[in-house]
This record gives C-alpha cells, structure tokens and sequence, in this order.
C-alpha cells in the first residue's frame, strides 16, 4: 500500500498494469536494473566493513561506485515514476475540470512539462559533453561520462513519458507534441531579448504546475527560465543535480527509505502497534499515547517520507474509535502524528540538513533528541487529555501481553541499536551503517518473519522504494540547480546584509525566521525547502551568532509544522487520501493539533538549550 | 559605466578571510584596468560548491574563474600535483625555486586544458595530526588515517605503503575522530585549526610532508572576452595578489600553530633519524606516484629542478 505516497494524479498499481508483448519486457528489465542498483548500494558498503574490519583492506573506489549507483537509482527510478505517472504533483487543479476543459488542462501541464523535462536533458547533454572533454576518470579506464550518460537518458525519458500521459487520445498528443516543439524552438531562438520573456514564461509555469504538472517540473523550470533570461548556460542545472546525486552522504537517503520500506511492506506495523498498545494502551488517554510513540518510532525509519499514515492509520484508526475517541479527534492525532519522528535518527531530513548545509549529522542527530521528544510529549499530552475527557475508562497492564508483543517484535525493536551502534561505534560511516540496516530490515523480514517472499516480494518493494527515491531525487537535484541560480545572483549574500542592518536582536531574527519558515512550510515539502531554503538562512544564522545545530533544529521543527498547513501540506493529502475524508474536514481536524504544535516550535527556537545540551555532553 | 566583462569567481577559502580581503582589494583595481576594466565577482567559501564542482561551473560556463588548490587543479592537469609530492621539498625556498622554473611548463599544459593561470600560490605544509603520540612511519602505520573519499589513486598509494587509510567524505571527520573511525589525518596547521580537527587529534608531527599549493585561473574563453589592452594590468594585479597571500598565509599558518598550542596541542619534535624514516617511507611511493598522481615527465623534472636547487647550495634561501 505504500507506494501509493508520492502517486500523482494518474496512479496505478505498479502490478495491476496489463500491457504486453516487448513493452512489458522492457518495463519489466528496467524493474530488474532498478532493484539490482538498489541492491548493490546495500551490499557494497557491508562488505567494505567486513573486509575492512577482518582484513584491513577495502574494495577500491567502492565509495565513488556507491555514490554513482544513487544516480544511477535515481534517474531509473524517476524515468519509471513517470512511466506509472506516478511523480508528485502538488496540485489536482486538473481533476476541478470537467469534459474538454479536463483534457485541455491536462494536455497543457503534460506538454510543459515535458519541455522542462526535455531541456533538463538536453542541458544534461551539454553538461557531459563537457565532462567528456575533459577525460575524467571513474573507475580503472572507464570514462566518467559514460557513467553520467544515465542524466541525459533519464530526463529524456520522463519527457517521453510525460507527453505520453498528457493525453489518452491521439489528437491530444499530436498537440502536446507540437507544444514541446514550439516551447523548445522559443528557447533556442528567442524573438526578443529571453530578458523579457522569463515573466511570461512564469506564468506559464506556474498555471502548468497548478493544473498538477509535477513538482520536479516547476523547481526545475524555475531555474531553467532564469539560467535562460540572464544568458547563464543552463548546462548549470545538471552539473548540481549532479554534484548532489554523487555527494559523500546522500547513498544514506536511498538505503534507509529500503529499510523503511522492508519494515513498512512486512509486517511491522502489526507487530509494532501491538507492542505499544500493551505498554501504554492501558492508561488514561493511552491509546493516544501508543499512537505518537508507534508512530514517532516509524515515522524516523521511513523518513517522513509519509508512509507513516498510509501503513500505520488503517491499524491505529479503529484502536482510537473503539477507545471512544471522537473522529475528529482520531484523525487529527493520526494526521499530526505523520511526521512526529521526524528529528529522531535515522531521519532523512536530519541526513539532508546536515549534507546541505555542512552541519555534522551526528550532532544534527544529538541536537535533535531532546526537541523531538518534546514534539512528542505535547502530542502524547493532548492527545492524553482529550482521550480523559471524552471519559474513555483505562483497562488494565497486561504483563503477559506485553512481554510477547516484546518478544514477537524484538527483531524490529533492536533496529535502532544497530543504526545507533553504526554511528557512535567507529566501526562504520554513515553511508555503511545505512546499508546495514537496510540489508538487517531484508533479513529480518524474509528469513525471520517471512512476511516476505524472496523471488515476489522483494524485488517489488525494492522497485517501490526505487520509484519513491528516484522521485524525491528528480526533486532535490533540480531544486539545487534553482538554488544555484539564487547563489549566482547572490541572493542570500545581499539578504544577510540586508538581514545585519535592518534587524540588530537575535530573538528579533529568530522571530521573523519562525514566521518566514512557517510560510516557507505552507507552500514548499521539506525536502526541496532544505535544498532551497537552507542555504538562504545559514549565513544569515550565523552572522547572528545562532548555534548551526540549533538552527537547522528550528528549521527541521517549522517544516515539521509545513507537514499540517495548506496549500501544501503533505500529511493532510495522505491523511484525506487514506481515510477518505475531504481535505476540508482534516484540516480542520488539524486545528488544535498545529497549534500545539506551534507552542513547541516557539519552545524550541527560545530555549536553545534544548537543543545545544546533548551536543555540548555528548559531543566530546 | 560598469564594465562589461564581468568574471564570476569561485573558492573555497572562507568568506572574510585575508584571502578573500586580498582579492576584493585586487577586484578594484580591475574594475579601474584600461579598455573599460572588468567586474569581479567573488563567491567565497564554497557557496558554488567543492573543487570538483568550480571546475565542473567554469567548464559549462557558469563561472569563469575560481582560485583552486591542487585539488581542483588537478582535475584540469594532473601537473600541478607535482609541487606536492610528500618529501620532495624542505622549505619554501626549495618549493619557490622549482616553481618559478616549473611555471610555463605548467601554465602550457593548463592553458592547453582551456585555462589561463593568474597567480600561484601556496596555503601552508600538510603536516600529520593524531590522537596518540607518534613518531615514525610504523607508529602511524598502526592508526586509521583519514583520506578523501574519491580520491582513489592516493588511496591506493597509502595501502601500498603500508598505511591504513579510511575513506571519508570531509564532513565525517569530526565525528571520526570521535567514534575512532579514525585517529590521524594530514592538514595545513591553518586548515586544523578552521576546522578544530586538531581539537580531537591534539598530536602534530612538526614534520613537513608536502606544501599544499594553488593556483587562480580563468578559462581562456572568458579571459578572450577581457579587452586586449586590460589583460597586462589585470595579470599584473593578480601577481601582486598572488604575492602578498603567499607571505600573508604563510605567517598565518606559524601563527596557526601558536593558536592551537595554546589550546592544548603537542608539537612532536623530529629527530634527523626520524626524518629519514620518513624521507625513505616517501620515496618508497614515487615511483607510484611518478605516471599515476603525476605525469612522470613532471616529476622529473620537479626532481631535477629541486636537486639542482640543493647542488647549487641553495640552503641559505630555506623557509
Ligand atoms: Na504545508
Ligand atoms: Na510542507
């Protein structure tokens, strides 16, 4: 049920597709290379620890194939998501439509965005041709271009198969095809200066995404026609996507979304739920507490990627209306308690914040513990309390259950010893204790439980995972080309110091950061706000004496918020999604819930202790 | 009038850093250059990215400039390495007289890779930091010694030498040293105290195991495009530059090591016996670094050039 997440307006199951003859063989092998990719990222590191441990000595370049590997994961993930139509879309403004206007619509975002997509590769082009004139290395005599080659051949494919969804007829290709055509001759040979056509194109862009062009699309487009207006070679687009795909740490996103996704698609959340129920289920406004904490402990595994809801709601929703508490009330604990994890290892944001903005993920991953556990304790608390008022009477602590809920999950409850121990331990990097526990998570579920199947299910919740991966990638990499266009244009250069003279008090600063990220949490996800957003803020952090790691706690903890507020607001669209409510009723479900919330943001942003004690204790 | 031209140049030397103050003053007196002058812009402190990644922007064309150590510089011509070939120079009067004879062979083969070199410099000697005591090459044999993820050809020389190195992306040193991951690196005393790495590894060799050297370039497409009669003055502001830095971080790295001492670091004192420990475990790998890091007609010429230093008496010109 999990790869439903990032399912844009068109999913289908990935196993209900019914197409033959040679297409289906092609699909089917790139499923295979996908899965394969993934599963060498896993096995490689692994057996660079063993190796290195045992014998001293190591597979050479082993690290530079990984890193290439998650490119390589995610332009094959991202060419399939398109396949499925399956890349995110912020908006269903397309589905408001009705008859012609729908397919209009329809044909008009497909065709913008596979313009995008299409430029996308052929700055790729550009971009490795350069490569290739250089005569760089990977491996032994393997040229690196022919590695990167994987850049122009996946944005030409999400191309190709965004046109192919623009329409189901064939007149409405035609036209989306001579779109692309004319969008792409506009750029080539511009009839005014490009200087005065970046607004139009804005417009354009900006109708396309609301009428559900994928987001990819629109960071992505926003950095091209910029690059374009100012005549900057928009070749610089895929060198970041590039530098951020082969970056040291990033191999830890791909790997520990695989462990989510093992932990997810077997049965974890059964055996977790179970496990909390018992321990705290038996206390007044205990089902509201097992909820955060089951919830919180998922949710750091999967990297509040959203799988939180959609594996664990359809289990902890009838636990919560058979303890009598309201609907309402369910849902709103259920929709907040999406991305409670968030700041508990191994999360991915934590992982991305530190690699974007230079902070060590570990301190990251220390300053953040005592902050989440408050997020959780002031949903546990007002959770608790609305359970005690709807008068829900507590039943006893069974010893007995709890001890076999324990022993049956005890293989899932260790998880975060072995990601713990990888870390602190010096026996491993980041990218290897990564690996680790995602080939730990395959073990466990296949041999141990056997909720898996080797020759079925693995391969099916590998390519899952890949698409999920590859889509999130296609996002941050050209997320990072349009945050290298605002470094170029020294952006955040000029707003630090308009920053230093018209603000002069740190509390003052932090303020007005707190509402900046609060709008920055309604419009953008957490993973292209961190690639975007970050880079503005940390010079100006710093300039007013902020603590790094108390900083990028606060922006973590304001996006945790940007989960719960509209337009964009990923927990409330799984939420209406998996519970089949309107948006309408779970945002205002949501209410209360945010603005509890919020009273932890402020508590975390003004008592930086919270955040700088652990790092300060432990850090030595 | 602004000028036309404007060359965007990238680095990563830390924003506010004297490096950083020299080239802002050196971007004033380009913008005054004849024909116009031209506009430079600087992005320091590795806003555009790493190395790899200025030169990866000055190749598509985003920028056209970037100050780069041999890191970078090696990933336009492998050439440049050959200044920093581990116990191939004494001082910095071995290192300066090979390079000023080193030069145009070197400038050639960059501007045959499309890049026209401004100014030379150097940020200091990589010198050996660790967590326990040590002298000799067999007491850092014994430790983890952090190595730059990617850089596989050095890697692969340190195992062959005997050493353990542990790949790590840059980021993951602190938290190394903390874990034992690792517990030795080698930095410019500059860089150890930047990034209060040495905090963790409070032991350093006072041994000079190679100077980290670099170079400003621009690509020659760019450079093309500045007006004929401003390219003797720019050249001429961007040597004087390059001049005043090297004196500048050369005395910054002295006082580097002065700083840190303060806060806790031991100095380990060299013997000469100990220094030809070294010198043998160096150049043991030449021969391995000759035609691999280093294209082998550099190298030896490098070694010529040094020898010829040494047989002319030049040790009154150490450094
Ligand atoms: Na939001
Ligand atoms: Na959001």
């Amino acid at each position: 049920m999990t790869h439903e997440i990032l399912a844009g307006t068109g999913a289908r199951r990935l196993a209900d597709r019914r197409i033959a003859g040679w297409r289906a063989l092609f699909h089917r092998s790139e499923n295979v290379v996908l899965s394969a990719a993934l599963g060498a990222m896993a096995v490689l590191p692994v057996a660079e620890i063993i190796l290195r441990t045992a014998f001293g000595f190591g597979i050479p370049g082993s690290a530079g194939i990984v890193q290439h590997l998650t490119l390589w994961v995610g332009m094959l993930g991202a060419a399939i998501a398109a396949r499925e139509a399956r890349l995110l879309s912020l908006s269903t403004g397309a589905a408001l439509l009705k008859g012609p206007w729908k397919a209009a619509a329809g044909v008009f975002s497909g065709s913008t965005a596979a313009a995008v997509a299409a430029l996308l590769g052929i700055a790729s082009v550009q971009f490795v041709q350069t490569e290739r004139d250089s005569g760089n290395v990977f491996i032994g005599n393997v040229p690196l271009w022919t590695v990167q080659l994987i850049l122009p051949i996946g944005f030409f494919a999400v191309a190709f198969r965004l046109w192919r969804h623009s329409s189901y007829t064939r007149r409405g290709r035609a036209v989306a095809a001579l779109l692309v055509g004319a969008v792409l001759y506009l750029v080539a040979r511009p009839p005014v200066d490009p200087q005065h056509l970046v607004v139009p194109a804005f417009i354009a862009l900006l109708l396309a995404t609301a009428l559900g062009a994928p987001v990819f699309t629109a960071l992505g487009g926003a950095a091209l026609i910029l690059f374009w207006g100012e005549e900057v070679p928009i070749a610089s687009i895929p060198v970041e996507t590039y530098r951020l795909t082969v970056s040291p740490t990033l191999p830890t996103i791909p790997l520990f979304t695989l462990a989510g996704y093992f932990f997810a698609e077997g049965g974890a959340s059964k055996r977790l739920v179970r496990v909390f129920q018992a321990l705290a289920g038996w206390v007044r406004g205990g089902p509201a507490i097992a909820t955060a904490l089951v919830c919180a402990f998922f949710t750091s595994f999967t990297g509040a990627s959203g799988v939180t809801i959609l594996a664990l709601g359809g289990l902890l929703m009838p636990v919560l209306l058979q303890s009598r508490y309201s609907e309402r009330t369910s849902l709103g604990l259920l929709t907040a308690c999406g991305s409670l994890g968030l700041l508990f290892p191994p999360s991915l944001p934590v992982i991305l914040y530190g690699i974007v903005s230079h902070t060590p993920i570990d301190r990251m991953f220390l300053g953040g513990f005592l902050p989440g556990i408050l997020m959780l304790l002031i949903v546990a608390w007002w959770g608790a309390r609305e359970g005690a008022r709807s008068g829900v009477a507590p039943s006893k602590f069974d010893a007995g259950e709890a001890w076999r809920a324990i022993r049956e999950a005890k293989w899932e409850l260790v998880l975060p010893l072995i990601v713990l121990i990888g870390l602190y331990g010096g026996f491993a990097t980041l990218v290897e204790a990564a690996a680790l526990t995602a080939l730990y998570a395959f073990v466990v579920e296949t041999f141990v439980y056997r909720d898996l199947t080797i020759r079925k299910d693995a391969p099916r919740v590998m390519s899952e995972c890949g698409i999920l991966v590859g889509g999130v990638l296609l996002i941050l990499g050209v997320a990072l080309g349009l945050t290298n266009y605002l470094i170029d244009a020294q952006v955040p250069a000029r707003g630090v110091a308009w920053v230093r003279t018209t603000i002069s008090s740190p509390l003052v600063f932090l303020f007005l950061l707190n509402l900046f990220l609060l709008v920055v949490g309604c419009l953008m996800d957490i993973f292209s706000a961190i690639v975007v957003v970050v880079p503005l803020i940390a010079p100006m952090g710093e300039a007013f004496g902020i603590d790094p790691v108390h900083l990028g706690i606060i922006f973590l903890a304001n996006m945790e918020l940007g989960y719960l507020t509209p337009p964009v607001g990923m927990n409330l669209f799984l939420s209406s999604y998996r519970f089949q409510k309107p948006l309408m009723e779970v945002c205002r479900a949501v209410v209360p819930w945010l603005l509890v919330l919020l009273g932890g943001v402020l508590i975390i942003t003004y008592v930086p202790v919270l955040t700088t004690a652990l790092p300060a204790w432990l850090g030595r | 009038p602004d000028p036309e031209v404007v060359l965007k140049m990238g680095t990563t030397a830390p924003e506010g850093s004297s490096w950083h103050q020299i080239f802002k003053e050196m971007g004033e007196k380009w913008r005054q250059a004849p024909g116009g002058g031209v506009v430079l812009r600087i992005y320091p402190g590795g806003v555009l990215g790493d190395e790899p990644d200025l030169v990866r922007k000055m190749r598509v064309g985003q920028i056209q400039a970037a100050a780069l150590t041999a890191a970078g510089l090696s990933d336009i011509d492998k050439s440049v390495a050959a200044l920093q070939i581990p116990m191939m120079f004494r001082s910095y009067g071995e290192l300066d007289y090979v390079r000023e004879r080193l030069r145009p062979t070197l400038e050639k083969r960059l501007e045959e890779k499309g890049f026209v070199v401004l100014n030379w410099g150097d940020a200091g000697w990589v010198m050996f930091f660790a967590k326990e005591p040590f002298t000799t090459p067999d007491d850092l044999k014994k430790m983890k010694l952090f190595a730059w993820a990617g850089d596989n050809d050095a890697i692969e020389i340190w195992k062959a030498a005997g050493f353990q190195p542990v790949p790590l992306p840059s980021t993951e040193i602190l938290t190394g040293l903390q874990t034992g991951l690792i517990n030795a690196f080698d930095t410019t005393p500059l860089a150890a105290l930047s990034s209060q790495w040495f905090a963790l590894a409070p032991h350093m060799l006072d041994l000079k195991w190679a100077p980290l050297v670099g170079a400003t370039v621009v690509t020659r497409k760019a450079w093309e495009k500045v007006p004929r009669e401003a390219r003797p003055a720019l050249l001429k502001s961007a040597e004087e530059a390059g001049q005043r830095l090297r004196v500048d971080i050369r005395q910054a790295n002295d006082k580097a090591i002065e700083a840190m001492k303060t806060r806790g670091l031991k100095v380990l004192p060299v013997t000469p016996a100990v220094e030809a420990a070294w010198q043998r475990a160096a150049e043991s790998v030449h021969p391995r670094i000759r035609g691999t890091i280093v294209p082998a007609p550099v190298f030896d010429e490098v070694k010529r050039l040094r020898d010829e230093f040494r047989a002319t008496g030049g040790k009154t010109a150490g450094g």
